[in-house]
């Protein structure tokens, strides 16, 4: 049964690839990066040798630990349950949760991730062992870790496979992975700050927070080789053993259990519309002020661009390179107008499929304007405040509040630029949204080119259209911030009309563009 | 988007018999010809079937029909307009639905529907008033706060059919309108339709089901392999046969289901 499925894996991937230059060059990359992290891995865990033997401990029980979060968080990550391991899938076939179980844990296996993880933990051995039976039982340990991460992840992704194939669910995660990716700069903060003190107590720290979980013990048991080891490696495996009859019980479960995607609540009805003027335009901004809300791609973009500029304020004015004056309460609120005004790239990218809708309307080059306008409208609509907030914060962060002025009115004009620049690179350079939501790629197979072209292009356009404004306002000569947001809206003006001319002419190709399977 | 016709189905371009009449029209994806010089013709008035097995190139026939896909050669007219010279005229008057449910997921339907209304130009207290009474016909009353992306395929199908349908277009398109739609939905759809072609507007649809056409339909078209096969008033296009037997004859029955599974089945000893 385990030779079957890992022959059903390794086919899987070979056919994914056939016939798709695209994705034979990702797979490809993927395999470089997974040699890289294997072999660099595997160097950096043996280099743990030079260091002083408690230190070396320490550090390898927190890496353990922290290669089984990332097994654990990753594969939620991408969404990815891949065809072998969806249990769905495999459901109507006449095989008992434990066959599959056995079944889906081989698939697992197989793949360059584990075996690259296999490889770092093998580091650790040479890196942490002391004696010649700190070897051998680190050679079961490392062996025992891996199916640790490799369980504790099925176990999760298994639990959640029914929330995952839930719209909701899905939702959710997508918001969830924002707040995964800002928390991995919270140790960097604090140690930017100075929190913690001295790294090496920090370690010490927390590495007796993880003493006694299955990871840290297996790599204390590499350190110790003894019978004390002994005794860990045995704890670990039978935490393993355990684990895996959570997971069979799990996926029993997962199976027969219906799908929860009907139970679906109503939204309520928005009294805002009936602010909106009549017509295409108040068409669209009651559209896009929705998508907003609802869409977690949306969401997802809103909030990391607010958190990732809250988290410049903290970090530039902290540390040597900190940032001195003016500068110091208008780039926060920058870089928040630059994240959201990005997000506009590829306008047509969250209608998807449905631009249709819009498509067999539009009879010139006035109403794609106007559309364009209704999405610029309703984009800083909801920016503006938020721009407000983190100038406010910024400006009392840096200790000089008059510079909230200068702070919103350069970022305000900024994603003015930003927005008319964007308009012009949805045009030219339109791609699909892949429909399942993953950290990792924006793009439908075969379009990733055209979506780095697009986001780098409206960055660097946004950018040296922004200089003559946000430059001077950054070396202390703020009075220029007045003329920010007059200059932006003449580029926004400008973007529109060149975008609509472009994109007119090319409506069905657009529509291709936006429409792709993925 | 000045003129919306906002009364009966009183037609506003004036002109041509023919409420669709295409020229030649050809397309090629890459390698293949989805679609090799079709001259399709729909009278005006009329239930018009478009059928024909899968890769016909009904799809493509109907999406460069209606402004969504650019031909590689030929023509268009709808209602003796050409679609692709003067969209302005064409598109204030036709109303599509195209194959998948494609939607804006994240509207409600009763949200979908006001957007396609004012997209459109119309009134916001006409759009609210017709979009009302076209959910409670289409029995989507219910569910009308509920996103499009929780609904089901026969709703899918009814909201883009009630979207399609809001401006009073003067033809409508509909790519598939019955796949995958429960009897009650499929039901309810054709009380629509029949209603709205006994007052005079056209319809033109692609289907599969073949007693369906040969129910509702006045007028059929039959694609195979890129070209129109046949095409006039049902009764001259099925003969005495039923449509489904006309057909295969057209298109060429592929019978291979005499040899090999012998031993599919219970009975055989």
């Amino acid at each position: 049964m385990a030779w079957l499925f890992v022959r059903l894996k390794l086919r899987l991937i070979a056919g994914n690839l056939r016939g798709d230059v695209m994705r034979q060059v990702g797979f490809v990359f993927t395999l470089i990066a997974a040699a890289l992290a294997a072999c660099g891995g595997f160097a950096l865990m043996s280099l743990l040798r030079l260091a002083p033997p408690d230190v070396a401990l320490d550090a390898g029980m927190v890496l353990f630990t922290l290669l089984t979060l990332i097994w654990v968080i990753g594969p939620l990550l991408v969404f990815g349950v891949d065809e072998t391991l969806d249990p769905a899938r495999l459901a109507l076939f006449p095989l008992t949760a434990r066959q599959m179980a056995t079944g889906m844990f081989a698939a697992s296996v197989t793949g360059p991730w584990p075996l690259a993880s296999l490889l770092v933990l093998l580091g650790a051995v040479v890196g942490l062992s002391r004696s010649l039976t700190g070897v051998l039982v680190g050679l079961v340990a490392a062996v025992l870790q891996l199916a640790f991460c490799l369980v504790a992840s099925r176990v999760v992704t298994t639990a959640l496979s029914g929330v995952l194939r839930t719209r909701r669910g899905r939702d959710l995660l997508a918001v969830g992975v924002v707040f995964v990716i800002l928390l991995t700069q919270v140790p960097n903060l604090l140690l930017n700050q100075g929190v913690g003190g001295d790294p090496r107590v920090f370690l010490s720290g927390l590495a007796s927070i993880v003493r006694w979980g299955p990871p840290a013990m297996a790599a204390h048991a590499i350190a110790d080789g003894a019978l004390a080891g002994l005794a860990e490696i045995a704890v670990v495996g039978v935490v393993v053993l355990a684990l895996g009859d959570v997971w069979i019980a799990v996926l029993r479960r997962a199976m027969v259990r219906a799908d929860s995607s009907t139970q679906v609540g109503s939204v309520r009805r928005s009294r805002f519309d009936g602010l909106l003027p009549a017509g295409p335009l108040g068409a669209v901004v009651a559209k896009e002020l929705k998508y907003v809300r609802r869409e977690p791609r949306g969401r997802m973009g809103w909030m990391a661009a607010v958190g990732f500029a809250g988290i410049l304020m903290f970090s530039l004015s902290g540390g040597p390179n900190g940032l001195e004056g003016a500068a110091l309460a208008v780039a926060p609120a920058c870089i928040g107008a630059l994240m959201i005004g990005l997000q506009a790239s590829n306008a047509f990218g969250i209608d998807g499929r449905a631009l249709w809708m819009n498509a067999i309307v539009y009879s010139s080059q006035r109403d794609l304007r106007t559309d364009f306008a209704g999405r610029h409208l309703a984009v800083s609509l909801v920016a503006v405040p938020l721009l407000a907030v983190l100038s406010i914060a910024a400006a009392l962060f840096a200790g000089y509040p008059p510079w909230v002025l200068p702070a919103l009115l350069t970022s305000a004009g900024l994603l003015q630029i930003a927005l008319g620049v964007g308009a012009v690179t949805s045009v030219v350079l339109p791609y699909t949204y892949p429909e399942r939501i993953n950290a990792f790629t924006s793009a439908a197979p075969g379009q990733g080119g055209v979506a780095f072209a697009g986001s780098f292009g409206a960055m660097l356009g946004t950018s040296l259209l922004a200089v003559p404004v946000v430059l001077p306002v950054f070396l202390g000569l703020t009075w220029v911030a007045l003329l920010a947001v007059p200059y932006g809206l003449a580029v926004a003006f400008a973007g529109r009309r060149l975008a609509a001319m472009i994109g007119y002419a090319r409506l069905p190709d657009l529509l291709t563009a936006v429409s792709r399977p993925s | 988007m000045t003129s919306f016709a906002a009364g009966g189905g009183s037609p506003v371009i004036a002109g041509s018999a023919e409420a669709v009449r295409t020229h030649k029209l050809y397309k090629r994806f890459g390698q293949q010809v989805a679609v090799a010089g079709v001259d399709l013709v729909v009278p005006r008035g009329s239930f018009a079937g478009l059928v024909g097995p899968n890769g016909a190139g009904k799809t493509t026939t109907l999406s460069m029909i209606t402004g969504l896909l650019l031909p590689d050669a030929g023509s268009v007219e709808v209602n003796g307009v050409d679609v692709w010279r003067d969209p302005v005229a064409v598109k204030a008057h036709v109303g599509v639905l195209p194959e998948g449910l494609r939607l804006f997921e994240r509207l409600s339907g009763r949200e979908l529907l006001t957007y396609n209304g004012q997209l459109r130009g119309i009134p916001k207290d006409e759009v609210a008033q017709r979009a009302e009474e076209l959910l409670k016909v289409m029995d989507l009353t219910g569910s009308a706060d509920k996103l499009v992306v929780d609904y089901s395929t026969g709703m899918r199908k009814k909201i883009g059919l009630a979207a399609a349908l809001l401006h009073n277009p003067e033809v409508l398109f509909l790519d598939e309108p019955f796949e995958g739609v429960d009897p009650i939905s499929a039901n309810t759809l054709v009380e629509v339709l029949q209603r709205y072609t006994s007052s005079g507007s056209t319809v033109v649809f692609s289907s599969h089901v073949m007693e369906l056409v040969e129910r509702l339909c006045d007028w059929v078209s039959v694609m195979n392999l890129g070209h129109i096969v046949a095409q006039g008033p049902l009764s001259e296009v099925r003969g005495d046969h039923t449509l489904n037997e006309a057909l295969l004859d057209l298109v060429g029955a592929r019978g291979n289901g005499e040899e090999g599974l012998s031993w599919l089945g219970s009975a055989r000893a």
